[in-house]
């Protein structure tokens, strides 16, 4: 019997995995990457000529969850056309019969890998606030991400940034599914929605919010991905994800060199709100208050007192009033000179 | 006593290794023992010649031995799932076997050699120069990497034999050409010109060869894991593919 070396054993294990795409459309070159769910090749567009990325399910049969996971991420994904959400070209089914899609390939880091480059609050605002924004479209478009987290960010060589891993998403709202038919069983687009039952666990821990980590996945609704995007938040201000209780995060906060702004602190805090009700009820309410502390306005998130709002209404009007006191004091002298 | 030794098993049930070694059907258990000898006996008379530092001859005795009286003393019935992997099991087993053998000298006792299965063990012998640098500090991963190399040799045999069969083997020579003895320069269009084939002729049968050599290592891994659960957790870690529950 042949012998097989240790490197055509390793190229087997690879290799017998490679998705069978037609070769006259695509040609598979190698992979980019493997998750839970899926597999990632990089591939060859051979009639648009052109390099993408081809996303295949984990499974060895075609039609198990993780295959309807990922044909619900395509269907996700090509609802999402936003700057920040990787486009879907194709999709279809494998001659072994598993689902793939075909997006757009981005050259890159993750957000891990990227952070380190991030120097100061400015730039770690500037790059979430994109990652929020590619949020709040999808929950605009009635859709939540549920396992956000630092790996499932890029950043592309031309500092795009680009939220990944749609595939446990929900689509929430039932004016977007066709109605239950009259023995009440589920449509078939219910059934992609609920792809992952209620009770499983579904994102990953450190950055899912509490009611995610109960497996409470039916009620986790887009302030679930507000609590993922808060820990986010915090993970690029402190290096580390969130502890659990929110007061510990909050003297992280408060107590970590170079520590945030009361008001940005505040932001971080309302979105890890042990409580949903207690958030941002959605992503986009978050954007808002973040472009209200860049612009050094109030805050949703924190109620100030009467020092604090009189120190930032001298904050933002510091040259006018200070020309007013000059000129006031001048005349006083004046006055004072003439006696 | 014997039992079959397939050149090519694959399980011929739905049911796991385990519940079948344990089964009270004589044929069911014997064909599970014959599934495992097949996937276990390269690797164990490896080690058996590596560790144990045996004699070809010394070492050819013990495996066969050792899957005989696994098959009389029922051993392997007693494997826990809980406690450890099939394969560590086995491994175990062969090692508390060897000894007590050892100690007892039973070989001698038996009156000679005896011979159960039909194995090739000058093949495995000659196997072992090319593993005169193998890694022995960790038994474990030794006896699993040779469990793989065995399984996937004999995948690679049980593909080659099928596809002449079946009057297809130049998809078995796509197959070698591209993945088994892949020139430095291997290509899809270098092996199509090698074999006068189009490049998508060599992309379909390269395809069609992957997916029959996955599809058969996993029917070969289902034979020689003793649980559902243990085939899961092997394909998941061979191939990073989810076996469906």
């Amino acid at each position: 019997m042949m012998r097989l070396s240790d490197e055509i054993i390793g190229h087997l294990r690879e290799v017998a995995t490679w998705p069978e795409l037609p070769p006259e459309r695509y040609v598979v070159r190698r992979p980019i990457g493997r998750g839970g769910m899926g597999a990632v090749f990089a591939a060859h567009d051979e009639v648009l000529d052109r390099e993408v990325a081809v996303k295949i399910s984990n499974t060895a049969e075609s039609g198990g969850d993780l295959d309807r996971r990922l044909r619900q991420e395509a269907r996700v994904l090509a609802q999402l056309e936003h700057p920040g959400i990787v486009p879907v070209h194709d999709a279809g089914v494998l001659a072994d019969g598993r689902w793939f899609y075909v997006m757009k390939l981005v050259h890159g880091e993750t957000l891990i890998e990227h952070l380190p480059r991030l120097a100061g609050e400015a730039a770690v605002l500037s790059v979430f606030e994109r990652i929020a924004e590619a949020v709040a479209f999808a929950h605009a478009a009635g859709i939540i991400h549920r396992d956000l987290k630092p790996s499932n960010v890029m950043v592309g060589t031309f500092g795009e940034v680009l939220v990944l891993d749609w595939g446990v998403a929900k689509v929430l709202g039932a004016t977007r599914r066709p109605a239950p038919d009259r023995s009440g069983s589920a449509t078939p687009r219910d059934r992609d929605d609920n792809a992952t039952a209620s009770g499983t666990r579904i994102g990953t821990p450190g950055f899912m919010a509490p009611e995610q980590h109960r497996g409470d996945a039916s009620v986790a609704g887009p302030a679930a991905d507000v609590y993922s995007l808060g820990a986010l938040l915090f993970w690029m201000l402190i290096g580390s994800s969130p502890p659990a209780a929110l007061d510990e995060a909050a003297h992280a906060l408060g107590t970590a060199p170079g520590r945030p702004a009361r008001r940005l602190r505040a932001i971080v805090v309302k979105c890890l709100a042990p409580h949903p009700d207690a958030r941002y009820a959605h992503a986009g309410e978050l954007v808002e208050d973040l472009a209200r502390y860049r612009a050094g306005n109030p805050v949703a998130a924190h109620r100030e007192s009467p020092i604090e709002r009189a120190a930032a209404w001298f904050g933002r009007y510091r040259t006018f009033i200070l020309l007013v006191a000059a000129y006031l004091v001048m005349r006083a002298l004046f006055a004072f000179l003439q006696r | 006593m014997g039992y079959p030794c397939r050149v090519i098993p694959f399980p011929a049930t739905h049911r796991s290794v385990l519940e079948r070694v344990r089964s009270q059907d004589a044929d069911v258990r014997r064909t599970a023992f014959g599934d495992l000898a097949e996937g276990y006996w390269r690797p164990s008379y490896h080690y058996l010649r590596l560790h144990w530092r045996l004699s070809p001859e010394a070492a050819e005795d013990a495996v066969q031995a050792f899957f005989a009286t696994a098959f009389e003393k029922h051993y392997l019935e007693r494997f826990d799932p809980e406690k450890a992997r099939f394969r560590t099991f086995i491994r175990v087993c062969l090692d508390r076997f060897v000894q007590n053998q050892l100690k007892a000298d039973r070989a001698e006792k038996r009156g000679g050699r005896t011979t159960l299965l039909s194995l090739d063990f000058p093949d495995a012998e000659r196997e072992l120069d090319a593993m005169a640098s193998a890694d022995l500090a960790d038994l474990d991963r030794f006896f699993h990497d040779e469990t793989i190399r065995s399984l996937f040799a004999r995948t690679v045999a049980a593909l080659r034999t099928a596809l002449e069969r079946e009057g297809r083997a130049i998809v078995f020579r796509v197959f070698e050409l591209h993945d088994l003895q892949p020139a430095r320069d291997a290509s899809y269009a270098t092996v199509a010109t090698a074999l006068g084939l189009s490049t998508s002729q060599v992309t379909n049968h390269l395809h069609a060869a992957r997916r029959r050599f996955r599809e058969t290592t996993l029917a070969q891994l289902r034979a020689i894991t003793a649980t559902d659960e243990e085939s899961r957790r092997e394909a998941r870690e061979l191939f990073g593919l989810e076996l469906p529950s």
